[in-house]
């Protein structure tokens, strides 16, 4: 059995306290450092394969929110953000109606009624090489 | 030597003690909650401590307007006393006082006057946060002014479209200090709590209320716990509108408020003070079943005194032995009735229904003409149908001049 010496004994146990100390104020120094005071927002979807949106399909992805629209011109899509305040319309169907203040567009997004003055944003989609779709909403 | 390592071992004890302490804090302090509201996009940590508030209407959901767009703060800061020391306001960001900053905005209640949406120029220039009424009628019966065309309101405004004969285009700020009548002191000193910029001078339940916009759509303050009052509605029931009106009358001698005295305890008996008569519809209906939204927020002109801007009449719904009450069938979509009826859904208004309009041409968007030329109303604050028939071919024999209540309350008022 080794014998420490009562010099060695405080020697070990400074460094052993210093060790942590010091991995406990590295790792206090990484959070700070990596701390992001605004989330971040994502700005591309994968919507996975395009064969799972058949010809008319109408897919609404409240999530992003927007919804994926597939017709004889292709696919698109339309932000779900209302173009009033901002506000997540909701499908009925025959277009989409804004829970907060009623504004009413229709299934191609153009206004009918206020107070929304504006269509709903038309977003991008990209078809990319292993036939996987990308929705894009900037 | 001996010591001074010993002296080290120490300290390092020390500085672990206080990093592990440092670090139990901060995995029991709470944690920060953010939120990037869509229509700002910046995100906000008010959360973290209010969470537990209700959301404030359907109109204001947080996901879309979070909290700092209308109460201002600071929304990065999770130290209480610095995220609200920009807070404006106080609880109350509707005050008349900052009313704009916080609801104001092209798209949001200072919009265009055409699309209906300039609430807070129609509020500022309105008879109930001017003033301009009483201050005029004291002011003339005092000697202070020689006619009762407005001078003065509780602040200085001015309006450059002037849209009715009533309208006048500025007051100045009413200034105690600059009559020269005992009367008028007095006034100032016990009868200037009557308007949505001031706190009510009474400090009961029967009083509660807060100021601007809240005044009127933030309902029974006085019933929330704990003070958590977050909530705006147009569903306003009579006894917010009580918490100014009826509540007694002005003595203009002592130039004192005296208070009711009654203790009611049915609404035919609270609704009005007990001076007068009143026929049923008075007081089954609420205040704002029959009175539109411009004759209480104002129609954009300053006016002189109530009755410049009060104008419904039983024949608006009624109609006259000659004639039906005015009626407007909705055609579109962007119909007003239909986005204010959106906002209150007491009624399922569709495209193709008929419905009251006054003799503005402001929809009452609660009725609806039904298929055997009789009429309903909803309640907006009870949700209660009403129905009713017109003047026209009943055995109603009334003077088609005659519009003022107490002509119709000497067959239709009811014993109190």
């Amino acid at each position: 059995m080794t014998n420490y010496s009562r010099r060695d004994f405080i020697k070990i146990i400074t460094n052993s306290l210093l060790s942590a100390s010091g991995l406990l104020g590295l790792g206090g120094l990484l959070r700070y450092l990596n701390f992001s005071t605004e989330t971040p927002v994502k700005t591309e979807f994968d919507l996975g394969l395009a064969s799972d949106y058949p010809l008319g399909s109408r897919t609404l992805f409240p999530d992003i929110p927007a919804v994926l629209i597939h017709d004889d011109k292709g696919f698109s899509a339309l932000s779900l953000v209302c173009s009033h305040l901002g506000c997540i319309v909701q499908d009925n169907n025959n277009g989409f109606i804004c829970p907060c203040h009623g504004s009413y567009f229709d299934i191609n997004g153009d206004v009918q009624r206020g107070p929304a003055r504006h269509d709903l944003r038309l977003l991008r989609v990209e078809n990319i090489e292993d036939n996987r779709l990308i929705l894009f909403i900037t | 030597m001996e010591t001074s390592r010993r002296s080290i071992a120490l300290a390092s004890g020390l500085l672990l003690i206080i990093l592990l302490g440092v670090w139990w804090l901060d995995t029991h302090h709470l944690q920060p909650s953010p939120l990037t509201p869509t229509l700002t996009g910046k995100t906000e940590y008010c959360l973290t401590c209010h969470s537990d508030l209700p959301e404030i209407s359907a109109s204001h959901p947080i996901e879309a307007f979070g909290c700092v767009v209308c109460h201002g703060g600071e929304g990065l800061a999770l130290d209480a006393e610095l995220a609200h020391s920009t807070i404006r306001g106080g609880n109350n960001p509707s005050d008349l006082a900052v009313v704009e900053q916080s609801c104001g905005g092209s798209e949001c209640h200072s919009g265009d006057s055409a699309d209906s949406r300039d609430h807070i120029q129609r509020v500022m220039t309105s008879i109930q946060a001017t003033y301009a009424g009483a201050i005029t009628n004291i002011r003339y019966s005092f000697g202070a002014q020689t006619d009762l065309v407005a001078q003065q309101g509780i602040f200085a405004i001015s309006d450059e479209h002037i849209t009715t004969t009533t309208g006048v285009p500025i007051l100045s700020a009413f200034d105690p200090l600059a009559e020269t009548s005992t009367a008028l002191h007095q006034f100032a000193d016990n009868c200037l709590s009557c308007h949505i910029s001031a706190q009510p001078s009474h400090d009961h339940d029967d009083f509660a209320r807060l100021t601007g916009c809240a005044s009127c759509h933030t309902p029974d303050i006085n019933t929330y716990p704990d003070g958590q009052i977050h909530r705006l509605t147009t569903a306003i029931p009579y006894t917010q509108c009580n918490t100014c009106h009826n509540r007694g009358n002005y003595d203009l001698r002592s130039m004192t408020f005296v208070e009711r005295t009654d203790q009611p305890l049915d609404r035919k008996s609270d609704y009005y003070q007990p001076i007068s008569q009143f026929t049923k519809c008075e007081w089954t209906l609420d205040c704002v079943d029959c009175h539109t939204r411009n004759e209480s927020m104002g129609d954009g002109d300053i006016h002189s005194n109530q009755h410049d801007i009060q104008y419904v009449q039983c024949k608006t719904c009624h109609g006259t032995v000659d004639e039906l009450p005015q009626t407007h069938t909705i055609v579109s979509e962007d119909d007003l009735a239909l986005r204010m009826s959106f906002l209150n859904p007491v009624m399922d208004l569709q495209i193709g229904d008929t419905i009251i309009v006054t003799e503005q041409g402001e929809p009452l968007w609660n009725t609806r003409v039904l298929s055997d030329g009789t009429y309903e109303m909803i309640g907006k604050a009870t949700g209660q149908q009403f129905n009713f028939s017109p003047v026209k071919d009943s055995l109603c024999q009334q003077n088609p001049t005659e519009q003022t209540s107490n002509y119709c309350h000497e067959c239709h008022a009811e014993e109190r």
